[in-house]
């Protein structure tokens, strides 16, 4: 029983002892704005479950500022802003502050966000039912087109031209992306893996695979894909005609993921490569940008980092039919 | 009694997270061997694609090599004998994985354009589960509405 006490005692000490040992200090009160153009209600929920993290505002309980936590704390609130910070809200341009509140929204749907280990010892940031609807209807408000609702057909006169003045006839004076990656411009001769309507963003598009890509779907080894695989995303403008449907418009991009899993080891076993605009433009302003679309491509990391469901592209089925023929 | 079914249903759910692990293929937005196509055009080469957000539909126009070979070097309607066009299109569901994404669902209709010596080009209308062939009642403007598709851009 002495003995017992005396470790107590010791721990104790060393307890308080540690808490002279702190993270290095972060400002933690600065007041932040309520985001500018959104409605109340939203700013509440962002800033009862997303603020302590993505923003310049840190409310935390009396537990999170003792050592050990604390340094976890710092280390998600120094990591935090740099991901998402609210605070610089009004430095984004409209169709950006957009795309955040999408992006931030499907981290919740995912269960990603608020962070489970956070969310756990603070109840309050956890989002119920009606926080998530209260958002999910704003964002409804906000996307480029309203998710399956007619669109006002366009005037003849009104329907935009898509003119490419100057198609590429050199691919190989395409500059590579940052981290390495060549363009790959036989993309347009592979097949469609599937299609995605971005009413989000008001941008269509293809997924297509290459070969390895297919025949791995007609086998159904697609988790993992197999190396040499490439995945091509091709996204368009959203356009409408005077039916009242809508079509491709001006070519925004074209993205890839290129599976080896030895080779592109340090970022999740793909190659991530972005080409922007008329004159592919490739994107990204350092090595690392990489680190951008594994983040948003982690929800998925149990199918290998894809979100995209292929079509059953089976070949065998119908090669079988054409030799009975 | 209570500790059994605990562990029950714990095995369920470990179970079927590992079967959503295996693979992730949209199965019901495929062709299927029950569907009376002579070959799968999902497997030819995609063209461009269309939204009709009143319907809630989403189609892709799809060419054999002759029809793309035309629709990548000319703008025009004007394709030549050999050439196949279809148009294949899909009821839209959410995508569950992000929200501001529509991805395709169901195929309700797939429409086959063939050019051949004829002026007129042939057209077939399949629908159904699983598809087969039946009657349209506006071919005509159907086939102008194909033909007059021309191919997504890029650079
Ligand atoms: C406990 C701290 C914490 C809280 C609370 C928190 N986050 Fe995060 N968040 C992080 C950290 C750390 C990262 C970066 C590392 C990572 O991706 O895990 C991050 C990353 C993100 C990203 C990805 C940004 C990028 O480009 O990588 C988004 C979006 C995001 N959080 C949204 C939210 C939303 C929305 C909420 C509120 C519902 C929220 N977060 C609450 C700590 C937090
Ligand atoms: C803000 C989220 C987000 C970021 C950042 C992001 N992606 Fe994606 N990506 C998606 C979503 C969602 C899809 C599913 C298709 C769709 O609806 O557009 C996707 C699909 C893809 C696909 C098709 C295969 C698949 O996973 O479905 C490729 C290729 C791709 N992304 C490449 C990239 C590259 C390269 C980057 C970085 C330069 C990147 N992505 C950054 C969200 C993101």
């Amino acid at each position: 029983m002495k003995k017992g006490l005396k470790i107590f005692a010791i721990l104790l000490a060393a307890f308080i002892a540690l808490q002279f040992w702190k993270p290095e200090e972060i400002e933690y009160s600065i007041p932040t704005k309520d985001l500018h153009n959104v409605p109340a209600e939203v700013n509440t929920i962002l800033r009862n479950s997303c603020f302590d993290c993505h923003s310049s505002t840190v409310n935390l309980a009396w537990f999170d500022k003792i050592t050990p936590a604390n340094f976890i704390v710092a280390s998600h609130i120094t990591d935090g802003r740099k991901a998402l910070n609210f605070s610089d809200w009004d430095k984004l341009e409209k169709p950006k502050q957009n795309a955040t509140l999408f992006y931030a929204f499907n981290k919740i749907l995912s269960g990603e966000m608020p962070i489970k280990s956070y969310a756990a010892l603070h109840p309050n940031a956890k989002l119920d039912d009606r926080s998530i609807s209260v958002l999910k209807n704003y964002l409804t408000t906000i996307a480029v087109r309203k998710p399956n609702q007619e669109v006002p057909p366009a005037a003849a006169k009104d329907v935009e031209k898509v003119i490419l003045n100057k198609k590429i006839t050199d691919y190989s004076k395409v500059k590579p992306t940052l981290n390495n990656i060549s363009y790959i411009p036989d993309f347009r001769n592979w097949k469609a893996v599937s299609t995605s309507d971005r009413f989000d963003n008001g941008s269509m598009r293809i997924i297509y695979g290459n070969e390895i890509a297919v025949k791995a779907i007609a086998e159904h080894q697609t988790n993992p894909w197999p190396d040499g695989t490439i995945l091509a995303k091709t996204a368009w403008k959203q356009k409408t005609e005077v039916d009242g449907t809508i079509s491709a418009g001006a070519f925004i991009q074209v993205e890839f993921m290129i599976k080896d899993a030895k080779k592109y080891e340090a970022t999740k076993g793909w190659g991530w490569a972005r080409w922007k605009g008329n004159d592919l433009k490739p994107y990204g302003d350092s090595a690392n940008f990489d680190q951008e679309c594994i983040s948003c491509h982690n929800p998925v990391k149990n199918n290998d980092y894809v979100f995209t469901a292929p079509l059953h592209l089976d070949i065998n089925k119908f090669n079988i039919y054409n030799k009975t023929k | 009694m209570k500790l059994l079914h605990t562990i029950i249903i714990i095995l369920i759910i470990l179970l079927s997270g590992c079967g959503r692990n295996k693979e992730n293929l949209n199965e019901k937005a495929s062709v299927s061997t029950l569907d009376k196509l002579s070959e799968n055009p999902l497997l030819l080469s995609p063209i461009t694609f269309s939204i009709n957000p009143s319907k809630a539909t989403m189609s892709t126009l799809y060419g054999n090599k002759i029809a793309f070979q035309h629709a990548k070097t000319k703008a025009d309607s004007s394709y030549p004998e050999g050439a196949v066009l279809y148009e294949v299109t899909w009821k839209q569901k959410a995508d569950s994985l992000w929200y501001g994404a529509n991805i395709p669902d169901q195929i309700i209709s797939i429409e086959k354009v063939q050019f051949t010596r004829n002026t007129v080009p042939k057209y077939e209308l399949y629908g159904g589960h699983p598809l087969k062939k039946v009657s349209s009642n506006n071919q005509n403007a159907r086939i102008a509405l194909i033909i007059s598709k021309r191919i997504a851009v890029t650079p």
